[in-house]
């Protein structure tokens, strides 16, 4: 058999034809195709954005609302001393003996030292007292 | 290269955009044709693909950084559109890419686009039994009669392993046609 060789032989094509007009309708049928709404790229865009910027709004009253809350509260949950006393003093069932079972020995050491009131006052302070001699008869 | 660069600026300005284009599609309209009919064959399977290439281009125009030609960049989304293609064509098919193209050329006797003897279509034969990217310098080459050059930056190619990429092409269309 004879050896082929390509550049022996005459240029061979590749046969392949296209239908007639086949390019002349082409560029048409090419720029039908073509995406041509662009504008409505932008207002998905901004559509998009719109979204991003709710969310945000949204996180940041989420994140606000308990600091709000907590400060409210924390300033109002604590009582003045003043209130707390009278609270006591006028409540007509907290008695002394209530009171007293209150008390722990640290507290019953602080008023030790709060009476701690010399002799001679105690003295001045009895005998001007007029129902002395009452108390010590009965 | 200054011709193409205002010719760039016009295909991006919108007021220019469509008859820059229209100028685009009747100069690369043939020459990519033949390029992806060579490689899918069949002339339907080229017209799709030809418009999913023009269609692509038009999109990626924006994207074109002119660091190579419009020329090159346009085949290279020609042969990488072609070839993605004939794959998906072959994962439908349930067949191999090589099983496809050996059918296509036996049934190309009978394609009304195809006007070719018994050595066009050995041809052919001999050329699908080429790995992938002989297949692609011998067309562009052979065919397309495309310089080295050309093929060189379509490709990313040196020219010098193209020549020797033609060369192997050549001996084993030669020797395929010999024995069959």
């Amino acid at each position: 058999m004879k050896t082929f060789k390509l550049d022996n032989e005459p240029k061979i094509e590749s046969g392949f034809k296209t239908p007639e007009n086949y390019f002349d309708n082409f560029s048409a049928r090419v720029m039908e195709q073509l995406p041509k709404e662009e504008p409505k790229t932008i207002s998905l865009f901004s559509k998009r954005k719109t979204w991003i910027y709710a969310a945000a709004a949204i996180l940041v009253l989420a994140l606000t609302i308990p600091v709000v809350y907590t400060n409210f509260y924390s300033s109002s949950s604590e009582i003045d001393e003043a209130t707390l006393e009278n609270y006591i003093s006028y409540h007509s069932t907290v008695s002394d003996a209530d009171l007293v079972n209150l008390l722990d020995e640290k507290d019953i050491q602080k008023i030790n030292v709060d009476l701690n009131i010399d002799d001679k006052l105690i003295e001045n302070e009895l005998s001007q007292d007029s129902n002395l001699e009452h108390y010590i008869l009965n | 290269m200054q011709e193409e660069k205002e010719f760039i600026q016009e295909l991006l300005n919108p007021k220019t955009q469509n008859q820059a284009f229209q100028k685009l599609l009747k100069e690369y309209q043939k020459p990519l044709y033949n390029h992806i009919r060579n490689i899918v064959l069949i002339h339907d399977d080229a017209d799709d693909v030809l418009q999913n290439t023009f269609v692509k281009v038009f999109q990626n125009l924006n994207k074109f950084k002119g660091e190579s030609k419009l020329f090159s960049w346009m085949y290279r989304i020609a042969t990488n559109e072609s070839l993605t293609f004939l794959n998906n064509k072959a994962k439908i098919g349930g067949v191999s890419s090589e099983t496809l193209q050996n059918k296509t050329i036996d049934n190309l006797k009978a394609d009304i686009y195809f006007d070719g003897n018994e050595i066009q279509i050995k041809l052919q034969k001999a050329i699908i039994q080429l790995p992938e990217k002989q297949q692609l310098v011998f067309k562009m080459k052979y065919f397309e009669e495309l310089k080295y050059e050309e093929i060189s930056e379509i490709l990313g190619t040196s020219v010098g392993a193209l020549k020797a990429s033609y060369h192997h092409a050549v001996k084993k269309i030669e020797a395929f046609v010999t024995a069959n």
